[in-house]
């Protein structure tokens, strides 16, 4: 199955108008399953749709463009994990139920903490989480006693801390070297959605900005007029397309490494937030208030941000990378 | 990528190898060097078929599709060539504009010259009329069989070097503005004309000023009609194709090493400042190439948009700045200590507050940053132009 990026946005634009911001999170999930985006990666051979780099990264896009709430990208690591168990009996079972909807999640840190888990979205929906270590991946059952619930100011996720019970049972999903192997796709596959999240955003952002200098008048004019206004627009569109391209450029590259995917989501998300900052200043008094959806927009560029690893992380790495291969 | 376009790569490749000059940054300690570089590597392009690959097919050299023109630019920013300064505006600017304006005759008489080492200056800047070209005023008046020009240009790339020019002249004052241009062809060895190279402030002469004492010029030397001297400036202008920054992009990429090397020479390969800094350049680097190759495939594709071209420049121009000040930082005092430059060295050369200077060329030269954001909020974004009449507290009504 195969799709030009301009057809994959169109479905995504119908599925989830940027008009309607922060849709329902029972309806957007019905919805996300749906369309099939919980299988596009999955190969045909196990019931998915087969689509690559593009179908992902448009997804993406279309949920930060229009605030989704919900565990799509959790979820998502889970169906790749899955995917991957080729020996695991219960495997298609699982993966037929997570491809559907029912919700198993997984952690958005950019780090482990002992004993447990940390932002792992829609956890009280969870059937299961995946955890992560060092030499293990598998896929425990999740029990409401030790979850406890973290209000973010992003309103537009539910995050949870789990407490991991070692003795419980769980589907081993990769050991060893494999685990290992494993563990650094999973993590660039959340850099690279946790990008396409914050590009769509900034992009939505961006537009609902210029709409509004275009129609908020003062002195006589609509302030996209005046050329210190049209400027900073100008600077913000400049960045968003480049990082964009960027986006598309590592997403296709397969000698891509970690550090660059590191690197990429740390632009992206410095865009978001950058873009998200001028939009509230550009708004003037309204930007600052609840009633207003710039604060939706900077709230979850913020979370972006510190999810998957922060840019002084991933660009201290990139450069370490940079460095050992610039020569002249 | 084809296999058509592969195997173009590994041509290219293995003739780089036998013919791309070696040390030729320690060569251009003076101008006479440049210029004598210059020369020779563009008529060994030109013996090997790759001067002007974006000609049309009928002339010697050209018909080469745009993504073939891309390999072959990525080929010389690999080898690190010298970049085709002394020729730039005879090969694109000049050409293109004949291709599209010139006559038969014209095209007959001028083309090969180019090709056989011509060498053409633009005249469009005056000291006045930078941002708002259309406000011109060098002024020629026609007498009989020829013009006669008066004025003063400015900013014209390798004025000093050329032996012809492309002029943008007035010729009426009539109506709006742009209706009053005409377009000559000025031959720099007229009577009259004076050139004097302009000192950048890093101490190379890539620009030259030109002043014009009633020199004529034969009306057979006219580019289209009278009064049409705007509608081909803008061939002039659009008559490179986004090639050059993504070569530029490329070549940036390929400079990190100079950067990396003061790091390793400070002892600073672990100092976390240090390394962000360097990744988040190398990240903005790659987002600059990225965004030049989509332009190109958007322009190959038949989807370009009025502005994108404008957001490649800007990020090129503001990446080139980041990376030169890095550079410049990492440098020390040793960067503030004077070295001769290498002329036409390119935007990377290691002599970092020469490099860090030249920057400003790219902000400033082919529309300013602040021109480019004019264009990509204006007429990429549709934002509302400013109002064009205005009067200020105390001007006389």
């Amino acid at each position: 199955m195969s799709m030009t990026r301009a057809e994959l946005q169109d479905a995504a634009h119908k599925a989830f108008d940027p008009a309607d911001l922060v849709p329902d999170a029972a309806k957007s999930w019905g919805l996300i399953a749906e369309m099939g985006w919980l299988m596009m990666a999955v190969p045909e051979e196990l019931g998915g749709l087969g689509l690559g780099v593009e179908a992902a990264g448009v997804t993406h896009m279309a949920l930060g463009r229009a605030l989704v709430p919900g565990p799509a990208i959790a979820q998502m690591l889970v169906i790749t994990a899955l995917t991957a168990a080729d020996g695991l009996p219960e495997r298609d079972d699982l993966l037929t139920q997570a491809m559907g909807g029912a919700v198993m999640t997984a952690s958005l840190a950019g780090y482990s903490v002992a004993g447990g888990l940390t932002c792992v979205p829609d956890a009280d929906r969870a059937s299961h989480v995946l955890v992560i270590e060092d030499r293990r991946i598998a896929l425990m059952p999740v029990d409401a006693q030790t979850l406890t619930a973290r209000a973010t100011w992003d309103k537009t996720r539910r995050l949870f801390d789990i407490a991991i019970d070692a003795s419980a049972t769980g589907f081993t999903l990769a050991e060893g070297d494999a685990a290992t192997a494993l563990a650094e796709r999973l993590q660039a596959q959340r850099l690279f959605a946790l990008s396409g999240d914050s590009l769509g955003g900034a992009d939505a952002i961006l537009r609902l900005t210029i709409e509004y200098l275009e129609t908020r008048r003062q002195f006589d004019r609509p302030l996209a007029m005046f050329q210190a206004l049209k400027h900073r627009v100008a600077d913000m569109k400049t960045w968003l397309a480049a990082a964009e391209a960027l986006f598309w450029a590592r997403g296709n590259d397969p000698a891509v490494t970690l550090a660059e995917m590191g690197a990429l989501k740390a632009h992206t998300t410095t865009v978001y937030r950058t873009i998200a900052e001028e939009a509230v200043q550009l708004h003037g008094g309204i930007g600052l208030t609840m009633e207003h959806h710039c604060h939706l927009f900077l709230k979850r560029a913020l979370l972006n941000c510190a999810l998957g690893g922060d840019a002084d992380q991933w660009e201290e790495m990139a450069g370490r990378q940079a460095l050992a291969q610039a020569t002249a | 990528m084809t296999d058509a376009l592969e195997t173009l790569r590994q041509d290219v490749r293995r003739w780089l190898a036998a013919h791309a000059p070696q040390g030729w940054r320690e060569y251009c300690t003076s101008n006479e060097a440049f210029l004598d570089l210059q020369r020779r590597w563009f008529a060994t392009l030109a013996g090997g078929g790759y001067a002007v690959p974006h000609w049309p097919a009928e002339w010697p050299g050209g018909g080469r599709s745009l993504a073939e023109q891309k390999v072959i630019y990525e080929e010389f920013a690999r080898a690190d060539t010298p970049r085709l300064l002394l020729s730039f505006m005879s090969t694109y600017h000049a050409a293109s504009t004949l291709f599209e304006w010139g006559s038969a005759a014209q095209q007959q008489r001028y083309i090969p010259r180019i090709l056989e080492g011509e060498i053409w200056c633009q005249g469009f800047s005056e000291p006045n009329a930078g941002s708002d070209l259309a406000s011109l005023k060098t002024r020629a008046e026609r007498q009989g069989d020829v013009y006669i020009v008066n004025g003063q240009k400015l900013w014209s790339t390798m004025g000093q070097f050329a032996d012809k020019c492309l002029l943008l002249v007035r010729t009426s004052n009539e109506g709006a503005k742009q209706a009053g241009l005409t377009y000559l062809l000025l031959d720099l060895k007229a009577r009259g004309v004076t050139a004097r190279p302009i000192h950048q402030i890093h101490g190379d002469e890539e620009f030259a000023e030109l002043f014009l004492d009633n020199v004529e010029i034969p009306v057979e030397d006219r580019l289209g009609a009278e009064g049409q001297g705007w509608a081909v400036a803008q061939s002039t202008l659009s008559s490179e194709r986004g090639l050059t920054l993504l070569e530029l992009s490329a070549r940036m990429r390929g400079a990190l090493w100079r950067i990396a090397d003061l790091i390793r020479a400070g002892g600073r390969e672990n100092d976390p400042g240090i390394l962000r800094d360097f990744g988040r350049l190398a990240t903005k680097i790659d987002a600059t190439c990225a965004i030049a190759d989509q332009f190109l495939a958007n322009r190959i594709a038949g989807e370009e948009r009025v502005g994108d071209a404008s957001i490649v420049k800007l990020s090129y121009s503001r990446t080139l700045r980041e990376f030169t000040l890095l550079g410049l930082r990492l440098g020390g005092m040793d960067a503030q200590y004077h070295e001769p430059i290498t002329f036409g060295g390119g935007m990377e050369t290691g002599n970092w507050m020469a490099d860090f200077m030249n920057s400003y060329a790219w902000t400033i030269a082919g529309g300013s940053d602040e021109v480019q954001r004019n264009i990509i909020a204006e007429r990429l974004l549709n934002m509302p132009r400013e109002p064009k009449s205005w009067t200020l507290a105390g001007d006389a009504a």
